[in-house]
């Protein structure tokens, strides 16, 4: 048994949501090419499916690129701080890819670490994630090189599995999913089927191994040289987090902003001293690889990608992990074959 | 043409002229070429030449990591060729201290480029080499600002709204600056803190400030090459405030950027015969 919705109510259900005052965020057009994830004003601006993914993610919904942590006024010796309104509208995340939803899980670990993120968490709470699962995916995306899949149930309160001519079947995991379609569904014996998802085609085993090693390999100027240390990548990435802080200041007032941040940038980590730890571009992608894939796995027990390709889908010069993880494992191929050889010339030897 | 630039290169490398060749590379034929850094003859097979070889290079020539590599060679298209001559007029780079290689293009991209329906530099000049053969014929001034014509027939609220549309979307990710051969300043306006130019956070206002801004300075330096709307993740058509000052440019002083080594750029130049009373 399964329970099935027919798309013309779902699409009523994201008006309707809209008309109560939630805030609905899912993929839709920008001009004729382009889809990202934007708030929406009606459920027509929705595009559900024929496509791999929008070319950014859900986390500006919880991790908005710029937010007002609070509001100052400076007067003489004293100085009069007020906190910034936290957000309290309701907020549904709509057809996002699971590689968007499973983000999320990976994301609470640092934002409750050694400090509850009040925004962060509070947007958590007032919202609800219904994914849809992939039928379709392009060269870049690698969910099932990192633990993920077409169905991926990571983060999401529910999902969506197409069934064609506008029937989804529905999925509810959490209460919050069964809040969200309660009344809605109906029975059915119809069960979705997802696409088969890219081949598996990393080993993340084989590039561990290779960065508990080679921090110091010739590999990294090798293959990262290109890149031209833009946040493209980690600004469309849905686990990427850095933020900076900054005073917006008018006359005596003003607010104490945070905006996201990229380690790509030359500005990153240079201190108050003037001397920058990272002064090199390879040195930076060096630090998102090995962010990514040791040092939050090392501290939270997850890695801090979902696979979702969107790094080398916007990059401008054809980087981002899989070209990186990529060269990592023929680099320990290549090792292995050459240890294999001079194995088996030490055999002959022997003989 | 490729097999021709890998013994152009080959020859470069094996002379010891240049140390380095900075080509186009495409390992996987599934995705458009990159950028690559050939420092060995061994290595020159790995260049591709194809209509599918967008990036404009010259980026790399003002970085210090890839001048690193020693003297370089270039390879460029009639647009990116431009970039170079802005770039030796601003004192730069040192022209006599690389090789520009030229190939002829008759468009690139899939589909093609905005830039390449307008195109009058199939054969790039001021190069050193040239490889393959294409006609560079003028073009009707009005074809080039084509898309801006287009644009600008909209009432000004209209154009409002786009722009408020548009760069509602900007996350200030910088790729269309990190990825413009023109945009050196070691200090980016947008990254100066003590004190803060203008908002350095996404918000309406600084998205504004900073692409005016950014369109202000490249007046009259912008070569036209639309790297910068092709980075954009968030699909800002920046290419259209780039062809308002460039028109201006254009229509006030007779001036195009990197077309003629020996122009006094309209920024860095003066005239008593100006028509605002100021400059007398």
């Amino acid at each position: 048994m399964s329970t099935i919705i027919g798309g013309q109510v779902l699409r009523d259900m994201v008006n309707d949501w809209i008309g109560d005052g939630k805030r609905v965020g899912g993929p839709g057009y920008v001009g004729n090419h382009l889809i990202l994830y934007r708030w929406l004003h009606r459920s027509d601006e929705l595009l559900l499916e024929s496509y791999p993914r929008p070319h950014n993610s859900i986390k500006e919904f919880l991790f908005p690129s710029h937010e007002k942590l609070y509001h100052y006024k400076i007067d003489g010796q004293h100085i009069e701080l007020s906190e910034a309104v936290l957000p309290d509208a309701q907020q549904i995340i709509f057809a996002a890819r699971p590689c968007d939803a499973a983000s999320l899980p990976i994301l609470d670990h640092v934002f409750n670490w050694d400090y509850r993120d009040v925004f962060y968490n509070r947007r958590r709470s007032l919202t609800t994630v219904v994914t849809l699962a992939c039928q379709d995916h392009d060269a870049h995306c690698f969910c099932t090189s990192v633990g993920g899949g077409p169905d991926d149930e990571r983060g999401s309160d529910a999902m969506l599995f197409a069934l064609g001519q506008d029937q989804y079947e529905v999925r509810c995991f959490t209460d919050k999913g069964k809040a969200l379609f309660e009344g809605k569904l109906e029975e059915s014996t119809r069960v979705g089927k997802v696409g088969p998802g890219p081949e598996r085609r990393l080993d993340l085993e084989t590039v561990r191994e290779f960065l508990k090693t080679d921090f110091e390999s010739p590999l990294w100027e090798r293959q990262t040289l290109r890149c031209i240390g833009c946040g493209a990548c980690a600004y469309n990435c849905p686990t990427c987090h850095c933020f900076d802080i900054t005073d917006e200041k008018v006359g005596s007032a003003g607010v104490r902003m945070r905006s996201w941040d990229s380690c790509q940038m030359a500005m990153f980590t240079v201190h108050a001293s003037g001397h920058n730890p990272r002064s090199r571009q390879p040195q930076r992608q060096r630090q998102r690889i090995y962010h990514k894939f040791e040092i939050y796995p090392s501290k939270f027990g997850e890695i801090l990608c979902t696979g979702c390709g969107n790094c080398s889908r916007v990059c401008p010069v054809g980087l981002g992990i899989t070209p990186v993880l990529t060269a990592i494992q023929e680099e320990q191929a290549a090792r292995a074959g050459t240890g294999a050889a001079q194995e088996a010339g030490r055999e002959k030897v022997d003989q | 043409m490729t097999k021709q630039l890998h013994k152009v290169c080959r020859e470069l490398l094996e002379s010891g002229k240049v140390q380095v060749i900075i080509g186009y590379g495409q390992k996987d034929r599934g995705q458009p070429p990159h950028p690559v850094f050939i420092t060995s003859p061994e290595e020159v097979e790995g260049l591709v030449w194809n209509d599918q070889c967008v990036a404009n290079l010259t980026t790399y020539l003002t970085r210090k990591e890839i001048r690193a590599l020693g003297k370089p060679a270039i390879i460029v298209k009639g647009c990116d060729a431009r970039a170079i001559v802005v770039l030796q007029r601003e004192s730069q780079i040192d022209r006599s201290a690389m090789v520009v290689i030229g190939m002829a293009c008759n468009g690139v991209g899939e589909p093609r480029l905005a830039k390449c329906a307008a195109c009058d530099a199939h054969v790039p000049a001021h190069v050193d080499i040239t490889i393959g053969e294409a006609v560079s014929e003028p073009v009707d001034p009005e074809r080039r600002y084509n898309d801006l014509n287009v644009f600008m027939t909209q009432s000004t609220d209209e154009r409002m709204d786009y722009w408020q549309d548009e760069l509602e979307r900007c996350v200030r990710c910088y790729a269309c600056r990190q990825v413009c051969p023109l945009c050196y300043c070691e200090r980016c306006v947008a990254d100066k803190n003590r004190p803060v130019r203008f908002s350095t956070a996404p918000t309406l206002k600084g998205n504004y400030a900073w692409h005016i801004t950014r369109a202000f300075h490249l007046a009259g330096r912008c070569i036209g090459c639309d790297e910068c709307t092709r980075a954009c993740p968030a699909g800002i058509n920046l290419r259209l405030l780039n062809l308002s000052v460039a028109r201006a440019a254009e229509n006030a002083f007779g001036y195009r950027a990197g077309l003629d080594p020996e122009a006094e750029p309209v920024i860095g130049s003066f005239s008593t015969q100006d028509k605002e009373s100021f400059i007398k």
